[in-house]
């Protein structure tokens, strides 16, 4: 059982089904249950320049939007928690993907609120001994959500909403999906954003 | 007055289950016990498994390998094997990635064997996927079975699958049927000994 994807099945009004895969070892997953979609107030729109920012990496260091300004498109993965049913069933799907990033001269961060400590156990048991996680993944832990609330996406319960944002090149915010939480993107539907994003 | 109460209710839950048991009747529903569950039939298509409907593969080596032709849905049933291998997966799940190459493997091995290779086929369905995320998957590992996409977990569902990756063996019994003989949930660590287990389960001659 431990070597076991859970389907977590929540059966919403007979026919609607919620369906939160997440990876790794069923009892570590913690069962959030259906949520509101959206909880958030947006504060960025389409061409707005992507405010700037600066995280710590699981994997040592700090990132910075900026240091991508003029060389690579920027997916931001913003997703709810570690151990958590859908988000962790969604970077798994990114990292072998990269082709479609590669493809599109694009960098993904993935940023939760979680601490360090936190998200690296976590992202360690999501990746696989031949495939390590191949995008940096940066802790908006403190000031607490600081980065989730500039973009609009931090919950009134205090985590990320479930957001995919593309900004190109010259730092335009050029695609925002905040997505019910309960649910995964498709990945074609960010394969067009960045197709589009990478024209500019 | 307590006997007669007692009687009441006991002709009632005689009732209530000899209803319960015409209306399962009437669906033709048949309840076949199988390693890790049991799944009901429905009265249509395939006797002892679900009537599970997929989209005819694109390409022409898909088709080829299934043993199908001509375009829109085709029933599993259809498929030209007496035993076919169904590997529930997902795009997004971990274990599964690890196992994929395992199961390319399996099918190096079944297509190794000229005494089985006609007998036994593999599909990979892809849970909660779409079209785009099988393809991207099969692109990633290189799959050389066809996979199809349940982005409304419509197949899954009906397998009662719960986890990917889950394996589910089918074979064609005496009577021309589909029957489920495998149901394990997770991976598995050999493909030459999980083959065998097939082999030996489904009984194939």
């Amino acid at each position: 059982m431990g070597m076991l994807c859970i389907a977590v099945l929540v059966i919403m009004g007979g026919a609607d089904a919620v369906y939160g895969q997440s990876s790794g070892f069923t009892a570590y997953i913690y069962p959030v249950g259906n949520l509101k979609p959206t909880d958030s107030i947006p504060t960025l729109k389409i061409g707005d320049i992507a405010p700037d920012f600066t995280l710590p990496a699981v994997e040592g260091g700090k990132i910075s939007l900026s240091q991508y300004r003029g060389k690579k498109n920027v997916v931001i993965s913003f997703v709810p928690a570690a151990w958590t049913p859908v988000c962790s069933g969604q970077w798994p799907g990114y990292n072998i993907s990269k082709n479609l990033f590669d493809k599109h001269d694009a960098i993904l961060l993935g940023i939760t609120v979680d601490n360090i400590p936190t998200l690296y156990a976590w992202t360690k048991q999501m990746s696989n001994p031949d495939e390590k996680l191949w995008f940096p993944v940066l802790s908006d832990f403190y000031p607490h959500g600081a980065v989730a609330s500039r973009y609009g996406v931090l919950r009134s319960e205090g985590v990320a909403e479930r957001a995919l944002l593309v900004i190109s090149k010259d730092g335009i915010v050029r695609y925002i999906d905040v997505h019910d939480i309960n649910r995964r993107p498709l990945l074609e539907d960010l394969a067009r954003a960045l197709e589009e994003a990478s024209n500019h | 007055m307590e006997g007669n109460k007692r009687r009441i209710v006991s002709t009632l839950c005689i009732l209530l289950a000899v209803s319960l048991l015409s209306v399962t009747a009437s669906f033709g529903a048949e309840s076949i016990t199988v390693l890790g569950g049991s799944v009901k039939s429905d009265s249509g298509g395939n006797q002892g498994i679900p009537t599970i409907e997929l989209p005819m593969p694109v390409s022409e080596q898909g088709k080829s390998y299934l043993g199908l032709s001509g375009t829109g849905n085709f029933k599993i049933g259809q498929i030209k094997s007496q035993v076919l291998i169904i590997e529930i997966y997902s795009l997004y799940c971990p274990h599964c990635q690890r196992a994929a190459s395992r199961v390319n493997e399996l099918l190096r091995l079944i297509q190794e064997r000229p005494d089985i290779k006609e007998k036994i086929k593999i599909i990979g369905i892809g849970v909660n996927n779409s079209m785009y995320e099988v393809e991207s998957y099969r692109e990633r590992y290189k799959v050389p079975f066809p996979l199809f996409p349940d982005l409304t977990m419509e197949v899954s569902q009906k397998f009662n699958v719960r986890g990917t990756p889950t394996f589910i063996g089918l074979k064609v019994n005496g009577k021309g049927m589909l029957e489920k003989f495998y149901f394990a949930e997770g991976g598995f660590q050999d493909a030459q000994q999980f083959l065998m287990e097939i082999i030996q389960l489904s009984g194939l001659k």
